[in-house]
């Protein structure tokens, strides 16, 4: 039977694995110290301004049966209390209200320090589409914003 | 064919678990620790004990829900979760200076403890031993796989060696621990001591990995195991200008959930995070083999309806494949008696991993380097034999 030779690779070769574990200690630092997106510009809308920021520059993502982009959303002016419902979808048009309500994708959640959401978003985005907000308030009202996608967003969605 | 057999069982043995040994080893390290990280916690921070000197009963956790809102009036509690009784119990909330909190409750005095922001070493351990902290992708994380396929070369490590080891039963009646006969025959023996006595948590360990395996497969192909508790229907909200108050508070919530599973016990709270949301809670019953959230409740705010329960009694196979993992994984069956055990089996699994690494370093560098020495040696004194034939 050939016998390996006693070299550097044949030496190491099992070992090499290792490496792994010093990747787990470089995640763990960016775990530490997470890198978020740049927010996007505030928009007032009724008694709200709404800054929105992408967690990440991904494309959308399948999840429930529909694909997902995950947002944080800061309400630097107005209650947030006094949102009935609110959605944020991604797409060409905004969705009707009804259309929203019917089910749970893309529903506002969190509180006064921080609203998240897993907007309804197309499989992949284009330039055509918008970042789509619409609030129901406790009076009745329908408000709706929107924000075009920013470039940093649209190259990685290929 | 049965010497060749054998053979390439023994080959087979070393090919399963030497190529990965380090992060194989690594994975076994941090899962015995991770095991005990609550019990360290304890140890370290006196701040995480939740001791009951006057022999107080136990609050519920509504009120030590209430007891954090009072102490932080601008705080959202997210979740609340309680663990074991020596532990506090965790209310997580979120403020206008503190993304993320958790405040150690005492469950029996009622006193908040200590404020942490979110790094704590159970769920640092349980990161590293889970995934080894490798970003997660949404719905996966390459660790999490790297970690799972540790199962399968445990499962063929246990089997090979078994097949190897012939009569290993004997590891039971007639222990064998030479330690005076060289390193090579006491590495061998520990090896396969160990490994014959934790038979049943090699395969504990190997088949519940592979489970989350399967688990891992499923999230992130988007396949649900429990499914998403429904939302309150927009009709069912007031009308009205005014912002409402709910109706049925958290504390009715836990009520009207203790009424549905009279044993219930409260693991996990989360109350409502939009005006559709619902009280969700899940906790433990009297079946010991099932986890911590096996029971759960959620209850609309508006009406006091129960939109949607979870029980041993309702679930499919899959979903009690994947409440009695955990407990029979981490050893939380029997509270910190079993989490002892599976530490000590931890301790054999990782020592197994390195005494094996050792025995194949004998076997391998160590005898090539005999051999080097050997030839070395034999080429000095032909050489030395040569000059001194060269000068007669």
């Amino acid at each position: 039977m050939a016998r390996a030779k006693n070299n550097l690779w044949n030496r190491y070769k099992y070992k090499i694995n290792g490496v792994v574990i010093l990747l787990a200690g470089y995640f763990l630092y960016t775990t530490l110290f997470p890198q978020f997106p740049d927010t996007w510009a505030a928009k007032k809308v009724g008694q709200f301004e709404v800054t929105p920021m992408p967690y990440n520059l991904d494309a959308p993502y399948f999840h429930d049966g529909v694909y997902t982009k995950d947002f944080f959303l800061m309400f630097n002016e107005g209650d947030v209390n006094s949102i009935k419902q609110a959605y944020l979808t991604i797409g060409e048009k905004a969705l009707p209200l009804e259309t929203l309500a019917a089910e749970d994708h893309g529903i506002l959640h969190g509180s006064e320090h921080g609203q998240e959401v897993h907007g309804l978003a197309p499989k992949e985005l284009t330039s055509n589409h918008r970042v789509w907000l619409t609030i129901q308030t406790w009076q009745g009202e329908i408000l709706l914003t929107s924000w075009p996608l920013p470039q940093s967003l649209l190259s990685n969605s290929y | 064919m049965a010497k060749l057999s054998n053979r390439f069982l023994f080959q087979l043995h070393g090919w399963f678990s030497l190529p990965v040994w380090i992060v194989f080893c690594f994975v076994c390290l941090t899962g015995t620790i991770a095991v005990i990280s609550h019990e360290i916690t304890w140890l370290t921070n006196t701040n995480a004990r939740a001791l009951n000197p006057d022999n107080l009963p136990e609050k519920k956790v509504t009120e030590l829900i209430d007891t954090v809102e009072s102490a932080y009036p601008t705080a959202k509690i997210t979740t609340a979760l309680s663990f074991e009784p020596y532990l506090v119990n965790a209310v997580i909330f979120t403020d206008s200076d503190k993304p993320y909190a958790i405040a150690y409750v005492n469950q029996y005095t009622g006193e908040i403890q200590e404020v942490n922001q979110g790094f704590t070493f159970i769920n640092f351990m349980r990161a590293l031993h889970g995934w080894l902290y490798f970003p997660w992708q949404n719905s996966y994380s390459v660790g999490y796989y790297l970690v799972c396929a540790m199962a399968i070369v445990m499962l063929g490590a246990l089997i090979t060696g078994l097949l190897v080891y012939k009569n290993f039963w004997r590891a039971f009646t007639q222990p064998k621990l030479r330690v005076n006969q060289g390193k090579k025959t006491f590495l061998a023996d520990l090896h396969r001591l160990a490994g014959v006595w934790s038979v049943w948590f090699l395969l504990l360990m190997s088949l519940t990995g592979l489970w989350y395996l399967v688990q891992a497969i499923m999230w992130q192909n988007d396949i649900e195991i429990d499914p998403h508790p429904p939302i309150v229907a927009v009709n069912d909200l007031p009308s009205g200008s005014q912002i409402p108050q709910r109706a049925y508070s958290l504390q009715d919530a836990l009520t009207i959930t203790q009424q549905k599973f009279p044993d219930f016990k409260s693991r996990y709270v989360m109350p409502p995070e939009h005006y559709r949301d619902t009280y969700k809670f899940y906790g433990e019953g009297d079946f010991i083999f099932y986890d911590q959230y096996s029971y759960g409740v959620t209850v609309n705010p508006w009406n006091g309806e129960i939109m949607s329960t979870r029980s041993p009694d309702e679930m499919n196979v899959v979903q009690t494949l994947s409440h009695i993992a955990n407990p029979l994984h981490y050893g939380t069956i029997g509270g910190i008696w079993t989490k002892i055990i599976w530490f000590i089996f931890g301790v054999f699994l990782t020592g197994m991993s390195i005494t094996g690494f050792l025995m194949w370093g004998e076997r391998t560098f160590k005898a090539a380097k005999r051999q080097q020495h050997l030839t070395e040696t034999e080429s000095v004194s032909v050489s030395n034999n040569t000059k001194s034939s060269v000068s007669v």
